[in-house]
């Protein structure tokens, strides 16, 4: 990481007053050569915190090591100021949804909440009353006496975090809520993350390999690639350190060379170069709000008919590269 | 471990609800089925031929003895206990109990009891069916009667202990089933039939001592009796199998 992501990047602390949510230090877990996590240091308080990272990052192994199914090889897990690993008491505090499909399907929605419930001790009348109130949470009052085979995607999905939510944790773990899900489901499931920080008062941390959906729950973010949190906090410092590394833009067109020619006067272009078939250049700028915004009078300057422009750097795995400095 | 006691019975009244409820009704209750009806098939054409010049409760009592402790009892064990846990962990259903704030060896525990709650019932089934299809045709009487209430015990008792056993295996490796297998037909099949003391390291043999206290029909009836050694060893052998395999389920990673 380069000095620029240090400046921001916050380093843990060992915790003083009250606990973090999650605090690492240092933490390294590795499934024989392949490393889920590297000296990963993060320091995770209340509200909503978004994990953002592409697949294979990361993000699930931070989620198992939290509720302790696995077993870290070095450093520093703070959980609540727990260390999580045999620690089932502390579960109590912590409802988990994973990202893959566990619900025993033969069972109705009720049935698998009741389960549940059993196993988190609870008492008879208070489970009945719990499961009315999540089923209202998460509008699944008409399907709670189906069989869950017969649940759509989003269904499952919602059952599992009124599952996940049964206890009434304070942390709630969410691993990609919105994969695989459609558009309808998504706003639901974002809304309703959403709703059960507002107004339940739960810590809730999702994760999310498209940062547009996590902007949509949070601000804060913590960003994993490699195994490592390249970048924490708020979207917006991030995307200003982003913002600081050149973006390459490909603009294809009639009479791009003209073009070309009016951004080597620019004070953000870094290089401007032809691509293969000289009818599409490569534009490497520093500012890409300013270059955005001069576009439109250097196209109509440089009499050149644009027919496509696209940013090479618009998918998260290009941030990720930005900020280890690759 | 955490000793409160009501979140360790809600927790495991939990547990063995779900998977009783999952052995017996789960895709496996096929092969109960066909081994039933293999029972009965048997049986009923052993009852259905001459016996004038044999002992009826012999043969009756030779008979399942043969099919049910030798074979039927230590398969469907196999295969019952050696799935149970190693589905869950495969199929990632194992979740919803490892994200319970339950010692994971009362999680172990319930999966046990549930496991011995549904071979028992099983094998319940297996010895009425068995005991009818060959009874029915020849004469129910009290020693009859008393044949059945032997093979139930029985077969309670070697539930319990291969459950403990094919539980553990489920624990230990990735595919407890060729484990089963070896267990089953080359240690019980095999080693169990040779002569000296090596037949006598099978649980079957542990089982049949005990048999042999409680009936005096078929080979049963004159095999060694159980001493209090051969019931304290078996009680020590589950203690220890289920010992191991709590802890290990404790201290497992489910990645």
């Amino acid at each position: 990481m380069n000095s620029q992501q240090n400046a921001t990047f916050q380093q843990p602390m060992q915790p003083q007053g009250p606990p973090p949510v999650i605090n690492t230090i240092n933490l390294c877990k590795w499934y024989g050569n392949v490393i889920g996590l590297n000296n990963f240091n993060v320091q995770i308080g209340d509200g909503i915190t978004g994990i953002v990272g592409p697949n294979g990052a990361g993000k699930s192994t931070l989620f198992k090591l939290i509720i302790g199914s696995i077993k870290s090889n070095a450093g520093y897990m703070g959980v609540m100021g727990q260390k999580p690993w045999g620690n089932t008491k502390q579960l109590a505090s912590i409802g988990f949804c994973p990202d893959y499909d566990f619900l025993p399907l033969s069972m109705t929605g009720r049935e698998y909440l009741e389960f549940m419930g059993g196993l988190h001790a609870m008492e008879k009348t208070h489970l009945k009353n719990r499961i009315a109130e999540l089923a209202n949470i998460v509008k699944m009052e008409k399907d709670m006496d189906r069989d869950m085979g017969g649940y759509s995607k989003g269904m499952k999905q919602r059952l599992k975090i009124a599952g996940a939510l049964i206890h009434n944790p304070k942390l709630l773990l969410l691993d990609e809520p919105l994969s695989g899900t459609d558009p309808i489901v998504r706003r639901d499931i974002i809304n309703l993350v959403k709703k059960l920080h507002k107004e339940y008062g739960h810590n809730i941390i999702v994760s999310s390999h498209v940062l547009h959906e996590i902007e949509r729950m949070t601000s804060n973010i913590v960003l994993i690639y490699k195994g490592r949190a390249v970048a924490s906090g708020k979207i917006s410092e991030i995307r200003a350190l982003i913002d600081q590394h050149p973006h390459n833009i490909v603009l294809e067109g009639k009479n791009i060379g003209a073009l070309a020619k009016s951004f080597l006067d620019q004070p953000y272009t870094v290089s401007v170069g032809y691509n293969h078939n000289r009818e599409s250049i490569t534009i490497r700028v520093t500012q890409p709000d300013e270059f955005f915004d001069s576009m439109p009078a250097l196209l109509e300057n440089s009499d050149c008919k644009l027919d496509k422009m696209f940013s090479l750097d618009d998918n998260l795995e290009s941030i990720f590269k930005y900020l280890v400095g690759w | 471990m955490d000793l409160n006691l009501n979140a360790i019975y809600s927790g495991l009244y939990a547990i063995i609800k779900y998977s009783t409820k999952k052995i017996l009704f789960k895709k496996q209750w096929i092969i109960t089925l066909l081994i039933v009806i293999l029972m009965g098939f048997v049986m009923g054409y052993a009852g259905s031929q001459d016996w004038a010049d044999a002992d009826i409760l012999d043969a009756g009592m030779e008979l399942m003895d043969l099919l049910i402790l030798s074979f039927i009892l230590p398969i469907i064990s196999m295969i019952y206990g050696a799935s149970l846990l190693r589905n869950e962990i495969e199929d990632k259903s194992i979740t919803q109990v490892i994200i319970a704030p339950l010692d994971r060896s009362i999680s172990y525990l319930g999966y046990y009891i549930s496991l011995v709650l549904s071979l028992s019932l099983i094998m319940a089934v297996v010895c009425i069916v068995g005991w009818l299809a060959f009874f029915g045709q020849v004469g129910v009487d009290g020693d009859a009667a008393g044949i059945l209430g032997t093979m139930i015990v029985l077969t309670t008792i070697g539930s319990a202990v291969y459950s403990a056993m094919f539980l553990l295996t489920s624990i230990m490796f990735k595919r407890p089933i060729y484990f089963g297998l070896f267990y089953a037909f080359i240690w019980e099949g095999f080693i169990g039939l040779m002569p000296g003391a090596i037949g006598q390291y099978t649980i079957k043999h542990f089982i049949r001592s005990i048999g042999a206290g409680m009936t005096d029909f078929g080979s049963l009836g004159s095999y060694m009796e159980a001493d209090g050694g051969i019931y304290g060893a078996l009680i020590m052998l589950m203690i220890v199998l289920l010992g191991i395999g709590a802890l290990l389920f404790k201290n497992k990673e489910f990645p």
